[in-house]
């Protein structure tokens, strides 16, 4: 496998009226080809802004901090992501190299503008093909994504669309350039259960097929199981675990990442009680101290909790977690 | 096509219901006014020192067909309006058609003139104060915005006759210079009436400008943040297409919608500027009609024209939300 895309210590603030809030906070993986990561948080831990910064989609008052270095292996050499300045020059990775998929198909598809039209645009800007034959691949990928009469579908407008046959389009359109990275950006959890099978195992074929990497962000333990090769943990912003889906989620390791995986409902002991982390995802502009997640921790080892930011420490081979119970600088423990 | 010939005609029915419908209720507020055109005609006969009789009142009564019943007078009425009859004046005792000539279809062209004129305006610099994070021109717009909310009509009309009589001795008003006025249309007179028109138009246009840049800001600020612009922006749509296919394309429909409640409400204003600069329009003479002489046939028929002509406009941006709008397209034509 080569290497698809090298994520150095990203940092991203926003400008607001209230201040300035920390989004992601010195972000750090990387991605082979053909190879599935799972971004795993609760909502509001910075997991979609993570994604975006990887076109450079966020609004206009987003910071990135100057230590960010994005870079994508291309068959033509290394992109630097965050050198692109102007719109021509992000085309590369807006809809060409990376495509998005998000969460609501309904939203992200314009409403008075034909399915088809749309697809048609995105190669026309990034190919050089012909409308007719841009035309002709849309289908064929409608048609792919398993799409029945995609040539009337084609022709149609979202709202004509069930939810499945959307996301369906839509995973359609952004494979249609054939694109090294596709980020999925909770793509399944708007969908019915069984759809959500049926996407889930039509994004693995296609992976498979075109051979590209995926980032799926999802708060949902269960799909990454099923999906990723490996995880990524992040807690307001920050990468608490990292590692391969089997020993993340066997032998989880951060006590939040601990913490979500006991949240889950399971059917096989229906009246077992939920154990929900306590308390609630603290507001970025109060982020604590030390370690993000000492509010809520259940393990706090003691005053260097809330005082210093932990490290990664490698809990087995490929398998890091930042957590001071594993940092054994200081017998605090 | 069927389907949507079937849609306009169905569209069309309804406008012509509401129209009768409108004209109905005007034809009885008339109605409800004590006295009717013959007691009114001939106590206006007596003022001017004529002789007059019970017998008198009723055979002119007779004579204009106001003994027969109301609905039956409605009916005769509207049937007469549709082909473009009016009958008489009350008082004037003339052809409405005769008297208001013109004056109706100059009316309905200065308003259209002022909406055209507003979101002209209004639709570019709405996409650009939506667009724009450059705070002088967003408070600038902001200001001039406020300012045509804020400032009546009127007086803005007269600060304008005003400033125009201080300093270029003239005045502003009518819609005709004197040697025009009852002169066949020609091109000198259509660049005199030009010459002339632009003040009321530039009045009118003025607020419902203010007033439209406002809908158009707003709108395209709702459609910016939708995800469909960022999910376009992230398959590479990028500039003046982002912004024109994506949200401007969708802010149309709304836009659309708002139009015929603009025209409204620049009818509205119309008759106040109208009186201001001395038009001869139809407007001033509704003012007249109901104000002064209790005319019901005149005014009646002014105000057939009027909702007429925002019927018809709403009939048409009915049609024009089906073009545009796929949604609404595709509930007609299944």
């Amino acid at each position: 496998m080569s290497r698809l895309i090298d994520v150095e210590n990203l940092t991203l603030q926003f400008d607001t009226d209230e201040g300035r809030i920390t989004a992601v906070d010195d972000v750090s993986f990387s991605l082979e080809a053909g190879e599935v990561m799972g971004l795993v948080g609760e909502s509001g831990s910075g997991k979609s802004v993570t994604a975006k910064s990887l076109m450079k989609l966020n609004p206009r008052n987003a910071i990135y901090g100057p230590e960010t270095k994005i870079t994508l292996h291309l068959d033509d050499g290394p992109v630097d992501v965050m050198s692109l300045q102007n719109d021509r020059e992000m085309k590369v990775v807006r809809g060409g190299a990376i495509s998005l998929i998000f969460q609501e198909p309904m939203a992200s598809f314009a409403p008075a503008i034909s399915i088809g039209d749309q697809m048609v645009e995105q190669l026309m800007i990034h190919t050089d093909f012909s409308k007719a034959q841009s035309k002709e691949l849309s289908i064929e990928m409608l048609d792919r994504v398993g799409i029945s009469d995609p040539s009337t579908r084609f022709g149609q407008y979202a709202f004509e669309l069930s939810g499945g046959m959307r996301q369906r389009a839509m995973i359609a359109m952004a494979l249609s350039t054939k694109p090294k990275l596709l980020i999925a950006d909770e793509p399944t959890t708007a969908l019915d259960v069984t759809i959500q099978a049926q996407v889930i195992d039509l994004m693995k074929d296609l992976v498979a097929e075109f051979g590209m990497g995926i980032v799926f962000i999802t708060h949902d333990l269960g799909v990454i199981a099923q999906t990723a090769d490996k995880v990524a943990v992040m807690y307001l912003g920050k990468l608490v675990e990292q590692g391969t889906v089997r020993d993340v989620i066997r032998n989880p390791a951060h006590p939040y990442t601990r913490g979500l995986i006991a949240a889950l409902p399971t059917l096989d002991d229906i009246d077992a009680p939920l154990t929900p982390i306590p308390g609630d995802i603290p507001s970025p502009l109060e982020r604590p101290p030390g370690c993000v997640y000492n509010t809520r921790c259940q393990e706090v080892v003691g005053a260097r909790c809330a005082a210093e930011v932990p490290a990664f420490s490698e809990v087995q081979p490929g398998h890091t977690a930042a957590c001071h119970i594993f940092d054994p600088t200081e017998g605090t423990a | 096509m069927v389907q949507f010939l079937r849609f306009a005609t169905i569209r069309a029915a309804l406008a012509f219901f509401t129209l009768c419908l409108v004209s109905f209720i005007v034809f009885s507020l008339m109605e409800l006014v004590p006295g009717d055109c013959a007691e009114r005609y001939l106590a206006f006969k007596n003022s001017q020192g004529a002789q007059i009789s019970i017998a008198d009142i009723e055979a002119e009564r007779a004579r204009l067909g106001l003994d027969r019943p109301y609905l039956q007078r409605w009916t005769s009425w509207i049937w007469n309006a549709f082909q473009g009859e009016f009958g008489d004046s009350c008082i004037l005792r003339l052809n409405i058609n005769q008297l208001l000539g013109q004056k109706v279809w100059l009316s309905i062209g200065i308003c259209l003139g002022s909406l055209f004129l507003a979101y002209l305006i209004a639709i570019p610099v709405g996409i650009i104060a939506a667009t724009s994070r450059n705070p002088f021109l967003n408070n600038g717009l902001r200001i001039v915005s406020y300012l045509g909310l804020a400032l009546p009509n009127f007086l803005l009309a007269l600060m304008i006759m005003l400033f125009s009589t201080v300093f270029f001795g003239d005045s502003l008003t009518g819609l005709f210079s004197p040697e025009y006025r009852d002169a066949p249309w020609d091109w000198p007179k259509i660049k005199d009436f030009l010459s002339h028109v632009w003040l009321p138009v530039f009045i009118l246009g003025w607020s419902a400008t203010a007033f439209a840049i406002q809908t158009v800001r707003a709108l395209m600020s709702d459609e910016i943040s939708k995800l469909y612009v960022t999910a376009a922006a992230a398959r590479g749509v990028s500039g003046r297409r982002l912004l024109m296919r994506y949200p401007a394309r969708h802010a149309l429909s709304p836009i659309i919608n708002s139009l015929g409640f603009d025209l409204n409400r620049i009818f509205n204003e119309l008759p106040i500027v109208a009186l201001i600069l001395t038009l001869t329009e139809a407007g001033s003479l509704l003012i007249e009609a109901l104000a002064r002489s209790n005319d019901q046939q005149l005014a009646g028929a002014i105000i057939f024209f009027l909702t007429g002509s925002i019927i018809a406009i709403n009939f048409i941006t009915d049609i024009a939300l089906a073009i545009v709008d796929p949604r609404i397209r595709r509930s007609i034509l299944g």
